[in-house]
């Protein structure tokens, strides 16, 4: 084995699943997730060797996906394309509990994508690293090239703007700010 | 407070890859990795990991090389392309190559060509399609020359098809390219293989070519190896014309017993009298003609003192033979003579009447009767040595033959007085079967 085999072995074989699960998450449709895919691999591709040498290469490997995968739906979202139109079964066979709570669930995965495709980028790509991905703070700040409180205040603001974007979709919410939203 | 939020997320964004979807991406995975594993390795990285090797030394190098690095990207290196990037990364791939292997083709037409081989840490292999093999160990610093007759093409003006010092250039030239080409040409498609173009138009570092005008420099697309290179030399007063080093194998296995320096069956080792034995390259040859005569000799018989070491003890060794004939009253039949079966081995001495006898450490030796070629060049006698045997060997492999036996030089004329002085060359030789 050469020294390009150990370290694609080292770096990459160990959370490919994870690669494709990270961009998957966020786009849900196949055309927009190769793309994204072949966008993150090409972006590793030009990083390699900074990626070699990283303290967390497997934070900032799925940090590049995520990031390649939120462009993808930021740029959906401003086309407008409805994020509905591929999670929302077209033929529902009867208006049984199981049927509309699949539709339910599909309405309530688009919300979430979409307000995920509204945050900016580096909230975006904080709070799915560490909420989703179950990255540490320590690694994202890492991967992300800033400070761990950098990482915490964007964190933080992507909380409060999704809790305001998907408040219909959260019990505790406050009725009043419900409103707001 | 805030695990509702992630918890939402978290449980929104839980969801299994469709079959197909997971396949593509997959594939796309395994693109990947094969372009990976074909990456050529960074010089850079190499040095960071040295630097962080023991791990005490981490802190102090990383801050190092960090700065280094942002010293370099805000200061000295710009931004580079992608079409920058493949042209340093196939020029780091051939300064960090094991072996290098490539065919010059000097001209298509009659064919003219040299295999080159080059093996580290130093052996040195060219093949000259017209009879000739040069083999060089960068170790030992030892050099031979081997005549064979199976390929004696030349080109139609019989000039010397290409000196030694240029094909090293070329290997020096290509393992030492810059980082970056003057201008980058497009693609080229062959076949199914994408080819970028870069072109040097100043001299790369090592390199000598006389007249060269610009260097092309052609980079497979997938692999990022040079896949050949066309050189356009114009030099003054001289029609442009074009050399090309194509079939470049980077880092392939090479078969060592290619760079021994015993002879091969059917091959003559040839040591050219008077050359010092290095592998440094040697002043390209002027261009010149010295034709051989093959006729049919007499046997000699000669007092010889058996050397080894420099060439510079001729005139000592010379003078011990001549001494010892004064002595004993045996008067030389003919002028002084060298005869050279290696650099380590080689005879100086006087012809004498058939039937002398000579004490240690001289010895009496018999040169051989039967075809020889032969030759007189005017002029100070070492002057010239490794370019005139060139053309003489050239004449000799242009009529056919090959050298079988060591070469011998004898010395006329005065010492101390060049405008006197001539060289007899002359060397047993055979048909080419």
């Amino acid at each position: 084995m050469n020294d390009r085999q150990q370290e694609y072995q080292r770096l990459i074989a160990p959370i490919e699943d994870r690669m494709m699960r990270a961009v998957w998450r966020v786009l849900r449709d196949s055309e927009d997730a190769e793309d994204a895919f072949q966008e993150a691999l090409l972006t590793v591709w030009k990083q390699w060797d900074r990626i070699v040498v990283h303290p967390n290469p497997h934070a900032l490997v799925l940090q590049i996906c995520i990031h390649a995968a939120h462009d993808v739906l930021r740029r959906k979202l401003r086309r407008g394309r409805r994020l509905e139109a591929a999670a929302i079964p077209e033929d529902i066979p009867d208006p049984s509990a199981s049927a509309i709570q699949t539709i339910s669930d599909a309405e309530q995965d688009a919300a979430v994508l979409r307000a995920i495709g509204n945050l900016p980028k580096n909230q975006a790509r904080a709070i799915l690293l560490h909420a989703v991905e179950e990255v540490p703070y320590k690694a994202i700040a890492a991967a992300m090239k800033c400070r761990e409180s950098t990482v915490r205040k964007h964190v933080a603001r992507a909380r409060t703007k999704l809790r305001v974007l998907l408040s219909h979709l959260i019990p505790s919410v406050p009725k009043e700010e419900r409103t707001h939203a | 407070m805030h695990d509702d939020v992630d918890e939402l997320i978290r449980r929104r964004t839980q969801v299994e890859i469709p079959a197909e979807v997971e396949d593509r991406l997959r594939r796309r995975l395994a693109e990947f990795r094969v372009r990976v594993e074909q990456r050529p390795p960074s010089r850079l990285r190499s040095f960071a990991y040295s630097l962080m090797s023991p791990p005490v030394l981490r802190p102090a190098a990383m801050t190092a090389v960090a700065l280094a690095i942002v010293a370099a990207g805000l200061i000295l290196v710009p931004r580079e392309s992608r079409a920058s990037q493949v042209f340093a990364a196939a020029a780091n791939e051939l300064k960090s190559a094991q072996s290098l292997q490539y065919t010059v083709v000097l001209n298509s037409d009659p064919y003219v060509g040299l295999d080159f081989a080059y093996l580290a840490p130093g052996y040195r292999r060219v093949n000259f399609s017209w009879g000739m093999e040069v083999r060089t160990d960068g170790a030992t610093g030892r050099q031979i020359l081997l005549m064979h007759g199976i390929h004696a093409y030349l080109n139609e003006t019989g000039k010397t098809v290409e000196s030694q010092s240029n094909i090293d250039d070329f290997s020096a030239q290509l393992r030492a390219l810059p980082d970056r080409a003057d201008d980058v040409l497009g693609e080229q498609w062959t076949g199914q293989q994408k080819l970028l173009g870069y072109r040097l138009s100043k001299t790369p570092p090592n390199g000598s070519i006389p007249g060269l005008k610009t260097m092309d420099i052609w980079i497979d697309s997938a692999t990022r190896e040079v896949h050949h290179v066309d050189i356009t030399v114009q030099e003054k007063g001289k029609p442009e014309h074009q050399m090309h080093i194509q079939d470049i194998r980077v880092g392939a296995a090479v078969d060592r017993s290619l760079f021994d320096l015993t002879p091969p069956a059917g091959y003559s080792a040839f040591v050219v009298p008077g050359a010092k034995s290095t592998t440094a390259p040697a002043a390209q040859a002027p261009s010149m003609e010295v034709p051989a005569a093959i006729s049919q000799t007499a046997e000699v018989a000669a007092v010889v003192l058996p050397m080894t070491g420099s060439y510079a003890q001729t005139a000592a060794a010379l003078g011990t033979v001549s001494d010892w004939l004064d002595k004993k009253g045996v008067t030389p039949t003919g002028p002084p003579l060298g005869r050279f079966w290696s650099d380590q081995h080689w005879e100086a001495g006087y012809p004498v009447p058939a039937g002398t006898q000579a004490e240690a450490p001289l010895k009496v030796v018999t040169l051989p009767a039967g075809l020889n070629a032969s030759a007189v060049v005017g002029g100070a006698w070492g002057k010239d040595t490794e370019a005139r045997w060139g053309a003489f060997l050239k004449s000799v492999v242009d009529q056919g033959y090959v050298p079988a036996g060591p070469a011998v030089e004898i010395w006329s004329g005065e010492d101390g007085k060049p405008e006197t002085q001539s060289t007899g060359m002359r060397i047993p030789v055979e048909k080419v079967k």
